[in-house]
């Protein structure tokens, strides 16, 4: 199994502050996007907001290539100072590649969310799995300037 | 309510298993839960997802110590009857999405928890239960399912150079630095464990508003212990995901405590350094390479006290190899 795919990356907007690219999905709970990269296949990352919430990034514990992902399910570790939290797969499929660039540098994550510090690529189990994300572009920047805002107030991310 | 469980003295197993069922049992509507249980005996445990080659299989082995491994929490440490260990686990709607604001916060009653015990604890930048400058607390904190949990300890006494052997450090160099910085930073604190674990559940509960009371596992996180107990002893569980904690980086790294860390790492052309930080500057460095023609010893007295990010401009006034050496110390992970 391979990953072909580049990495590129669309226009970034910028919503309060947070990077947001508007050519790919979110799941919103987890602040994972999932971006298309050919027929039932896919990249998945998290965005910025997630990644801030999470702390500086240590570690990365990625699956391996054939490993199966359940969305809602846990399919690596990430390890901010101190504290290792789930990354949660938004898509059930299969895991194609990993991101070795990602895995022996997380900050890599931080700098480049949406391009080279990707996570997994995956062929997806069905291709309809994808509707469960948000996917319009005006939902999407309405959500993520929500987040951030709820974020900000509560003090989770800094103003 | 805060339900409080102590587990008493409970063997290794059970000092990990029994709060991974407490996290199962608060991810699937138990309340929050401080928790207490000291192991029998002494014993090595790290994440599930780590490599096994960090941990001195055959040092673990002549001295009997079993090596567990836990669903989170990282590199791997030693414990032993002299700790009691505490957790707290909370669901993970409870607290901040922001996961330093969150450890903090439960962090905040356990250093009240040592103070009411007579320590003068305090939670420093980097996060760590210090006195002075010594951390005095082994804290973890992860997620499992849908609760969060802190889990952290009481040491009585401290086995410094147990702590450093169970550790797979090729380099004598680099174990005889990490043994050093571990006494310098890594003290215990005796104190009453009783007054401890009252305190400890007065802060929480006044952190969390809630009312503290004893409480016991339900029957389904009963159940949770012991299928964990069968699947954290299978071979399979123990053997980990077989892979490289870090995988395409080179050497050997080991956090003492935040902030401080020694790293070893070979070149190709068998040149070697091993380095030790202490708040983002190299502190002592041991430099062998014959490429630098008796110049190691003159490029060890430049980098120490430098900042580590400087390290490689050092290093580049020592030509070729100390270029070599420069990539080989960038390695490191800076941020542990």
């Amino acid at each position: 199994m391979t990953d072909p795919a580049p990495s590129g990356t669309g226009p970034l907007q910028d919503v309060r502050g947070f990077a947001l690219a508007l050519d790919r999905s979110y799941q919103p709970a987890t602040h994972m996007w999932v971006k298309l990269t050919g027929p039932g296949r896919v990249r998945i990352g998290m965005d910025p907001v997630g990644i801030e919430t999470s702390g500086t990034l240590a570690q990365l514990s990625l699956p391996e290539p054939g490993a199966d992902l359940t969305a809602g399910r846990p399919f690596g570790q990430l390890e901010a100072v101190k504290f290792v939290g789930p990354l949660t797969s938004p898509v059930s499929g299969t895991v194609l590649a990993v991101n070795p660039a990602a895995a022996a540098d997380p900050g890599l994550v931080e700098r480049d969310p949406f391009g080279d510090g990707w996570l997994i690529g995956a062929e997806l189990a069905d291709p309809a799995g994808l509707d469960a994300l948000l996917a319009d572009p005006a939902e999407i920047t309405s959500w993520y300037a929500a987040r951030i805002t709820e974020y900000r107030l509560s003090g989770a991310i800094a103003e | 309510m805060l339900r409080v469980i102590d587990f008493g003295r409970v063997t290794p197993l059970r000092s990990q298993t029994l709060w991974h069922a407490v996290a199962y049992g608060v991810s699937a509507g138990q309340p929050a839960t401080l928790s207490f249980a000291r192991p029998s005996g002494p014993y090595v445990c790290l994440d599930y997802l780590r490599d096994a080659a960090e941990v001195d299989g055959e040092f673990c082995r002549s001295r009997g110590l079993p090596v567990y491994r836990r669903m989170v929490g990282g590199g791997p440490v030693y414990l032993d009857d002299r700790q009691l260990f505490f957790q707290i686990c909370v669901p993970a709607s409870a607290v901040s999405p922001s996961r330093a604001s969150a450890l903090r916060w439960l962090l905040e009653p356990a250093v009240a928890a040592f103070r009411a015990a007579g320590i003068a604890a305090r939670l420093d930048d980097d996060g760590e239960i210090c006195m002075g400058d010594q951390k005095i607390c082994g804290h973890g904190a992860g997620q499992i399912e849908d609760a969060v949990v802190v889990c952290g300890n009481l040491i009585e006494a401290f086995d410094h150079e147990c702590a450093t052997s169970v550790l797979a450090l090729p380099d004598p160099v680099q174990r005889a630095e990490t043994l050093r910085l571990m006494r310098r930073y890594v003290t215990a604190t005796p104190a009453s464990p009783a007054v401890f674990c009252a305190s400890l559940a007065d802060a929480y509960a006044s952190a969390l508003g809630l009312r503290a009371g004893p409480g016991v596992l339900s029957r389904a996180e009963l159940a949770s212990a012991a299928d964990l107990d069968d699947r954290f002893s299978t071979a399979e569980w123990l053997a980990g995901p077989g892979r490289a904690s870090r995988p395409g980086r080179q050497g050997r790294q080991v956090k003492i405590r935040a902030g401080i860390w020694t790293f070893a790492a070979q070149t190709g052309s068998g040149a070697r350094v091993m380095a030790s930080v202490v708040k983002g500057r190299l502190d002592r460095v041991a430099l062998t390479a014959p490429g630098l023609n008796g110049q190691a010893r003159l490029a060890e007295r430049a980098l120490a006290g430098a900042p580590v990010s400087a390290a490689a401009d050092v290093l580049s006034r020592f030509g070729g190899p100390g270029r070599e050496l420069a990539a080989a110390l960038a390695g490191a992970e800076g941020r542990l």
